[in-house]
């Protein structure tokens, strides 16, 4: 069976944005699917309540933008079915997700940042910034990304402390940028762009646009500017 | 210990690793920025204090030494016979050869893409077994006791040399410390051999600590 995940924890995102990429799923997938959100606040019948056994480990004083919780979907203890595509609330769908169901699976696919320059991102790599990898979509088979969450639950105490986000430690444990390669592999170009950010680095950069021959378009940014108001505006075009 | 001896053969090596970033851009600035006056500075504070403590280690351990163009060169004018280096960055290894191209080539200088705090090192063949391990990246890692624990023990009789500072505005700067009391005490030592605190012409103030 397909599942679509999504996760919704804190109070950044409200109800309305799981109902509304329910909606776009709904709209813009050919094949049968089940929706999950994974909460912490659980009150509908497609919600899973979301564990707590990793948060301990969590530094506020650090103060990073870690989105540990992700982790908890690799595990294959809360969801049936073989296939799994996640999806962050802040996305908006262009196209049949049929496509993300139908790709090879010899591994996990993730969103790669075409966007990064990738001079800056391997300038950058042992600072712990830069990562061209994105964790809004994920794309796993059954089992896949169980060696994720081991890793990261038998190196809590070091991971926590080192990585300001999930996505820099995707970047330093299961892809090398310098091979484009790894555990993990990244969705190709035309499939995800950004935003805010871009599409392909240089030559495709223009912000702010929609690309609808591609097929996820991603409202990626920091923390500190993402703009979940100018999603809700562009969700009625 | 005063200065590094620019020889002929290393005049060579340095002039070939920089040319090597001709075609990576990106590297140039991260090559100059190992080449600064505080690098010089807080390695040739290493060996100095080495010096004064007597320590002539023969087999020496860096990690996180990244491209080690001053630490090698100096380490060997002190009187050291291999050196490993480990350091996660898989530029690092590349660059450090071309720096320390003739130590490479005599065997004497190796270099593994390893994240000292995820997996163990103790495992590998070594020339001869450290008896030093320095680690002036303190700040960009986890506290030193996972090394030792990841280690099973290898390393609790060589002595460390560790440094680190206070300055935090970097976003890598993931773990500064207090001072070199603090910096021992992440370590566990239970010998400390010297404690000290330089500011170095960047301005910051950089700490270490030699001890077991």
């Amino acid at each position: 069976m397909n599942n679509i995940l999504c996760m919704k924890w804190g109070d950044k995102y409200d109800d309305s944005y799981v109902e509304k990429l329910k909606e776009q799923c709904e709209k813009n997938c050919s094949v049968d699917f089940n929706f999950y959100c994974f909460t912490d606040n659980p009150t509908h019948e497609y919600d899973i309540q979301l564990p707590t056994y990793l948060d301990h480990h969590y530094i506020p004083s650090k103060n990073f933008f870690w989105a540990w919780r992700k982790c908890y979907m690799f595990s294959d203890d809360y969801v049936e079915g073989d296939k799994f595509i996640f999806l962050d609330l802040d996305v908006i769908i262009h196209q049949d997700l049929k496509y993300f169901f139908e790709l090879p699976m010899q591994k996990p696919w993730i969103v790669r940042g075409w966007w990064n320059d990738i001079g800056t991102v391997k300038k950058n790599y042992a600072k712990y910034i830069s990562t061209p990898l994105n964790s809004s979509v994920i794309r796993w088979n059954r089992g896949q990304m169980k060696p994720v969450l081991q890793h990261v639950k038998d190196n809590a105490e070091v991971i926590f402390f080192t990585y300001a986000s999930l996505d820099n430690y995707f970047v330093h444990h299961w892809y090398d940028p310098w091979k484009e390669d790894g555990y993990i592999q990244g969705f190709p170009q035309g499939d995800i762009y950004s935003w805010y950010k871009g599409n392909v680095f240089p030559d495709d950069m223009e912000k702010n646009i929609f690309r609808e021959d591609h097929k996820i378009c991603l409202f990626n940014n920091s923390a500190e500017t993402n703009n979940v108001e100018e999603l809700k505006s562009l969700w009625t075009i | 210990m005063d200065y590094l001896k620019f020889t002929p053969e290393l005049a060579h090596d340095w002039k070939n690793a920089i040319s090597a970033t001709e075609k990576e851009i990106y590297l140039l600035k991260r090559v100059t920025d190992s080449m600064n006056r505080s690098q010089l500075e807080s390695k040739l504070w290493i060996v100095n204090e080495l010096s004064e403590l007597m320590l002539f280690p023969k087999s020496v351990v860096l990690l996180g030494g990244w491209y080690a163009n001053f630490m090698v060169p100096l380490l060997f004018q002190h009187g050291v016979s291999y050196i490993t280096n480990f350091d996660l960055d898989p530029d690092v290894k590349k660059i450090s050869y071309k720096f320390n191209k003739s130590r490479k080539d005599d065997d004497t200088y190796k270099c593994y893409l390893t994240n000292v705090m995820f997996e163990p090192v103790f495992n590998i063949k070594y020339k001869s077994k450290p008896d030093m391990i320095i680690n002036t990246s303190c700040e960009h890692m986890f506290p030193m006791t996972r090394f030792k624990k990841l280690n099973r023990g290898f390393f609790n009789d060589v002595v460390y040399v560790l440094q680190s500072t206070n300055e935090d505005k970097y976003e890598d700067h993931i773990n500064c410390v207090s001072g070199p009391e603090e910096l021992a005490e992440q370590a566990e030592f239970v010998d400390v051999m010297y404690s000290g605190t330089k500011t170095l012409d960047n301005g910051m103030e950089r700490f270490m600590v030699i001890g077991r």
